[in-house]
């Protein structure tokens, strides 16, 4: 009996990890084909995001960076699809930056999730929005487009000149409304640096969860006036806005995927307490 | 959809899950090829756009009227980008160093100058704020005392340079302990992110719903294969990494 538990603690010990990503891939697909529905509650966090947006006034114009690769679209996808969709109920005016060489096929996607609103609200390339392409490669250019817009940027992503657009209006970094930043970190700190600090303008971030941490001292500092937390504030910010998309889908996923690490590390201590430390006292006194 | 979106979703589906064989924990020829292609692709993608880049930003404005004499100040930069170049031949490559040197300089220019108050002055009057407000009320003054007591306590850790007696045991191990809660919070996000960017992605191979067979399929195909290859010996063998 003694012998069984035992080497049920070992198990727990020494299970192979590669369980782990099983069960995790069995989690996350099986509410994917047939979602749950778990609730959700809005954190102040998104509630100061959505007030951010909705100060702003029809004609505004916001610089809208794009600051992810492509893999980072996909735990922005709901904040980057929510946020848009407010832009432009809003009527707001958005020059949309691509911070990483792979935005340029984040673009299609994101445009085809928002054809339909698009539509409905007549907003259109060149007139409401312009997409900017591949502008902020490094800092100098973020201090660049900063300092002097047109100097910086004189064309779209398709090569067509921006003079004459809405974006005649925009001298410096400090007549731009806002920033909205979506970032996996690539260059948010150099926007901060030269747009927030020099003139003011307030910025909001949808920030992956790694640098939420991060993002929340720079609130703290007030170099961000507003912070999205990755895609959980996304599905908050569709759950706000009564707009369901991709993000309320996923947290059933998050939810399973949160509940199983807490049991694996539940599962890893016992084993651990219970097997692994006192074999380490074993050895060590060779008993 | 037209026949070559469809076929890149599917084969995109299938090269993600080739990908995902690196949790296997051994080498095998679906991970080399998913690996081998992402580079490439990722490679020739970044040089694309870099072209672009330049070709827009330094390029077009030299040769597309008005012409104005500012824009002059491109044929410097695409000099020193040339000189760049040099940097694959073993004799000239010092030329190279002329542009580095350029664009270190001005990097570290633009950034230490702001660095210093983004990074530290701004986080420090952040700190710096009243601890009792009449809309925060108490809940307000409770997280604003944490944040105030974490600061001290923690900068009380790493002074080096006197001998940790007294009082500041204590206020050194509470220090130590906050920043065990911190690493345990930035742990947490870190895996809400990463489940984030993987939950995503198997949303985006699932929905339109026509790509779930593909997904599943794909997700079934490769671990049988895997499988198949692990128990003939073959996957490390085939294996390029």
């Amino acid at each position: 009996m003694g012998e069984e538990g035992f080497n049920l603690l070992k198990k727990m010990a020494t299970y192979d990890k590669r369980w782990v990503y099983l069960v995790l891939f069995i989690l996350v697909l099986a509410p994917l084909v047939r979602p749950i529905g778990m609730p959700i509650a809005v954190s102040e966090l998104t509630r100061n995001y959505y007030n951010q947006i909705m100060k702003l006034k029809e004609g505004d114009i916001v610089l809208d960076s794009w600051d992810m690769e492509y893999s980072g679209y996909m735990e922005l996808k709901p904040g980057v699809l929510a946020s848009h969709k407010l832009f432009i109920q809003k009527g707001v005016k958005l020059a949309i930056t691509l911070n990483h060489p792979e935005g340029i096929a984040i673009v299609p996607v994101v445009l085809e999730e928002l054809k339909p609103i698009m539509e409905e609200y007549d907003y259109k390339e060149g007139e409401d929005y312009i997409i900017l392409g591949y502008v902020f490669p490094n800092e100098a250019s973020v201090v660049a487009a900063a300092s002097d817009f047109h100097a910086a940027i004189k064309y779209d992503w398709k090569g067509r000149s921006i003079e004459g657009t809405f974006l005649d209006r925009i001298h410096d970094g400090g007549d731009f409304a806002l920033i909205s930043d979506y970032t996996t970190g690539v260059m948010s700190g150099a926007i901060i640096r030269h747009f927030v600090l020099r003139f003011g303008v307030p910025m909001i971030q949808n920030c992956i969860g790694v640098s939420v941490p991060g993002a929340l001292a720079n609130l703290d500092a007030r170099l961000l006036t507003a912070v999205l937390a990755s895609s959980r504030g996304g599905a908050e910010l569709e759950y706000l806005i009564k707009q369901p998309g991709p993000g309320l889908m996923m947290m059933d996923a998050f939810t399973l995927g949160h509940y199983m690490l807490i049991i694996f590390i539940v599962i890893g201590n016992i084993g651990y307490f219970g097997w692994a430390r006192k074999a380490k006292v074993r050895e060590r006194t060779a008993v | 959809m037209d026949l070559l979106s469809f076929t890149s979703t599917v084969v995109g589906i299938f090269i993600s899950f080739c990908m995902y064989t690196t949790l296997y924990g051994k080498g095998n020829p679906l991970r080399s090829w998913a690996e081998f292609s992402y580079i490439a692709c990722g490679t020739t993608m970044s040089v694309m756009m870099a072209y672009t880049y330049i070709k827009k930003t330094a390029i077009m404005p030299l040769i597309t009227p008005p012409f104005t004499i500012e824009a002059l100040a491109w044929i410097v930069a695409i000099i020193l980008g040339l000189m760049m170049w040099f940097r694959v031949h073993p004799t000239y490559s010092y030329i190279s160093r002329v542009p580095i040197a350029f664009t270190v300089g001005i990097g570290m220019g633009y950034s230490i100058r702001t660095v210093i108050f983004t990074g530290f002055l701004k986080q420090i009057s952040g700190t710096i704020v009243k601890l009792w407000t009449a809309e925060g009320g108490w809940s307000y003054l409770i997280t604003r005392l944490t944040i105030v007591v974490c600061v001290i306590t923690m900068l009380s850790f790493f002074l080096y340079t006197t001998e940790i007696k007294g009082p500041h045991v204590w206020s050194a191990t509470v220090g130590e302990y906050a920043m065990y809660i911190a690493f345990g919070v930035v742990f947490a996000q870190t895996f809400m992110g990463r489940l984030g960017l993987f939950v995503g992605y198997m949303q985006q191979c699932m929905y339109p719903v026509w790509k779930q067979p593909y997904t599943l399929g794909s997700a079934i195909l490769v671990f049988l294969i895997l499988l198949i290859l692990d128990k003939t010996g073959w996957a490390e063998r085939l294996s390029a990494t």
